[in-house]
């Protein structure tokens, strides 16, 4: 399991391309919305959360069509005919994709505290680094489970898609009290919003709600579902 | 090493594989061998356990397919099957040998299977025939009981063919069991200790490549029945089956000369017809006959 977590992981790595887009676009998002002339500070520490989760989100829904293009390629089938059983390939591609998010994540944080100036407590870095890092997990799996049910084709698309729509309906690219009612609403219920909702809550001197780890844990429970799920019904060629 | 009994599937109305009974000793090493369409890739499928039977029942090494799998007594080369991007073969190799109990070395694999020197190549930059062979090593780097190949030199050269079956030899020796599907007659002649000949979802003919050849590669003899019964045309010299239609004999032989002769000897010649019969119109009696 190990040797093909490691595998995996060279594999992202390598695509030298992926990197850079994936580490310069939520670090470039951030520096130019936290500029803007309307943002106050709150609204810079509001972004530096976002574009971090953003990023992380990205980089979760790419590890998820990448299994899909395993899929299309005929790697998934030949897994099955080794002894690597599904759950063993369901937890260590969520293991690869928990990793794979950490890049964006450090990025968008180190160039908010070395370049943007923002100043934090050591514990609110090290709090909002952790949840950052391991609130991206219902997300992680959301994505697998699309990756193992979509063809190599569809499932890029559709997690491109929904990575901008939860993004933009989680609040992370306005603030979701700038939302109409029922939208702020039906925000509030995803797995996006949530997930950043922890760390706004640390940078604007609270502290994360119970609601919003109760939401975030079903979602993981019903991700962690479908993502198995997925690979029992994966298409294998 | 493997056991199927009545093992059945079906595709909508199209049955892929009909009642199929199969018993495999350890250590040997036998072709499945029949046309496109047989039912070859879907019988393999149900033995690795990526087929689900809709009866019968398959054993792979005394266990369920999926168990036999998971324990790491089985290797298997699929049909087609590109190589994943940004790994090296040697990395490749090297990720499937780490998911089995007791592999063989990473390097005698790639030897085994003709890569020597390739190791460090990114599997997404090979030949056609280069694919094929790390295909192949990663069947055998787990060291299994059991490899499995789904015509595994469908997309090579000869050259090419030549090299992989001196590699399947080289592993077979050690005493392992292997099943390859193929519809060339020669592979299955040159390769395998044992030829089973599967038609329309079925075994039609199962023997040693000579006992297979005597039924699919011989001539046909036909003759108007008469003076002979049925029984007695089927111990004429070189017979090796018998069809018997509209009061037509049509006799299967591997000496059409011997059973023409015996035929005159008898008085027994009546619109005599010798053909020459390949392997695809052999296969197509076989399964009428079946």
């Amino acid at each position: 399991m190990l040797g093909y977590i490691g595998l995996e992981l060279r594999r992202t790595v390598r695509d030298g391309g992926y990197m850079v887009i994936a580490i310069t676009l939520p670090v470039a998002m951030y520096l130019i919305f936290s500029s803007l002339g309307l943002i106050d500070e709150d609204g810079g520490l509001y972004m530096l959360v976002a574009m971090a989760a953003f990023g992380a989100s990205g980089a979760a829904f790419n590890n998820g069509s990448g299994v899909a293009e395993d899929a299309a390629v005929g790697w998934l089938r030949q897994l099955r005919v080794t002894p690597l059983g599904p759950v063993q390939v369901v937890v260590s591609r969520a293991v690869v994709g928990m990793l794979v998010v950490l890049p964006a994540v450090v990025a968008v944080l180190t160039v908010g505290g070395l370049v943007k100036g923002v100043e934090l407590a050591p514990w609110q870095w090290l709090s909002i680094g952790t949840l950052l890092w391991l609130g991206v997990a219902p997300i992680v799996l959301f994505a697998l489970g699309n990756g193992f049910l979509l063809s190599g084709k569809a499932a890029p698309l559709a997690n491109s898609v929904l990575n901008l729509a939860l993004a933009i309906l989680g609040g992370l690219w306005l603030p979701t009290s700038d939302f109409p009612g029922w939208m702020a609403t039906l925000a509030s219920w995803t797995p996006t919003n949530r997930y950043a909702e922890l760390s706004w809550d640390i940078v604007l001197g609270g502290s994360p709600s119970a609601m919003a780890f109760a939401v975030l844990g079903g979602w993981l429970v019903i991700f962690c579902g479908y993502a198995v799920f997925g690979y029992r019904r994966a298409r294998l060629s | 090493m493997i056991e199927l009994t009545g093992l059945a599937k079906s595709y909508g109305r199209a049955r892929a594989v009909d009642g199929m009974d199969l018993t495999i000793e350890r250590g040997q090493t036998v072709a499945l061998l029949g046309p496109n369409g047989a039912g070859k890739s879907t019988t393999i499928g149900m033995m690795l356990g990526l087929v689900e039977p809709d009866s019968g029942r398959a054993r792979v090494a005394g266990l369920d397919p999926v168990q036999a799998v998971r324990q790491g007594k089985v290797g298997a080369m699929l049909q087609e099957g590109r190589l994943i991007e940004r790994v090296t073969v040697r990395e490749l190799v090297g990720c499937v040998a780490g998911t089995y109990p007791a592999p063989m070395p990473v390097g005698h694999a790639l030897e085994l299977a003709g890569l020597d020197g390739l190791g460090g190549r990114r599997a997404d930059r090979l030949s056609g025939g280069q694919v094929q062979r790390v295909r192949f090593a990663m069947a055998l780097v787990g060291d299994p009981e059991l490899i499995v190949l789904d015509e595994p030199t469908a997309a090579l050269d000869v050259r090419a063919r030549q090299g992989f079956w001196t590699g399947m030899r080289a592993f077979a020796e050690r005493g392992r069991t292997v099943l390859f599907s193929t519809h060339y007659l020669e592979e299955a002649d040159e390769q395998a200790d044992r030829v089973v000949v599967i038609a329309r979802g079925r075994v039609i003919a199962d023997g040693t490549s000579a006992e297979i050849k005597n039924v699919v590669g011989g001539s046909t003899v036909a003759v108007d029945m008469k003076e002979l019964t049925a029984a007695e045309l089927a111990e004429l010299p070189g017979v090796v089956q018998v069809e018997i239609r509209n009061e037509r004999a049509r006799l299967h032989t591997r000496d059409a000369d011997a059973t023409v002769m015996a035929l005159a000897g008898a008085r027994a010649v009546h619109n005599l017809e010798v053909t020459g019969v390949d392997l695809e119109s052999a296969f197509l009696a076989l399964t009428e006959v079946a």
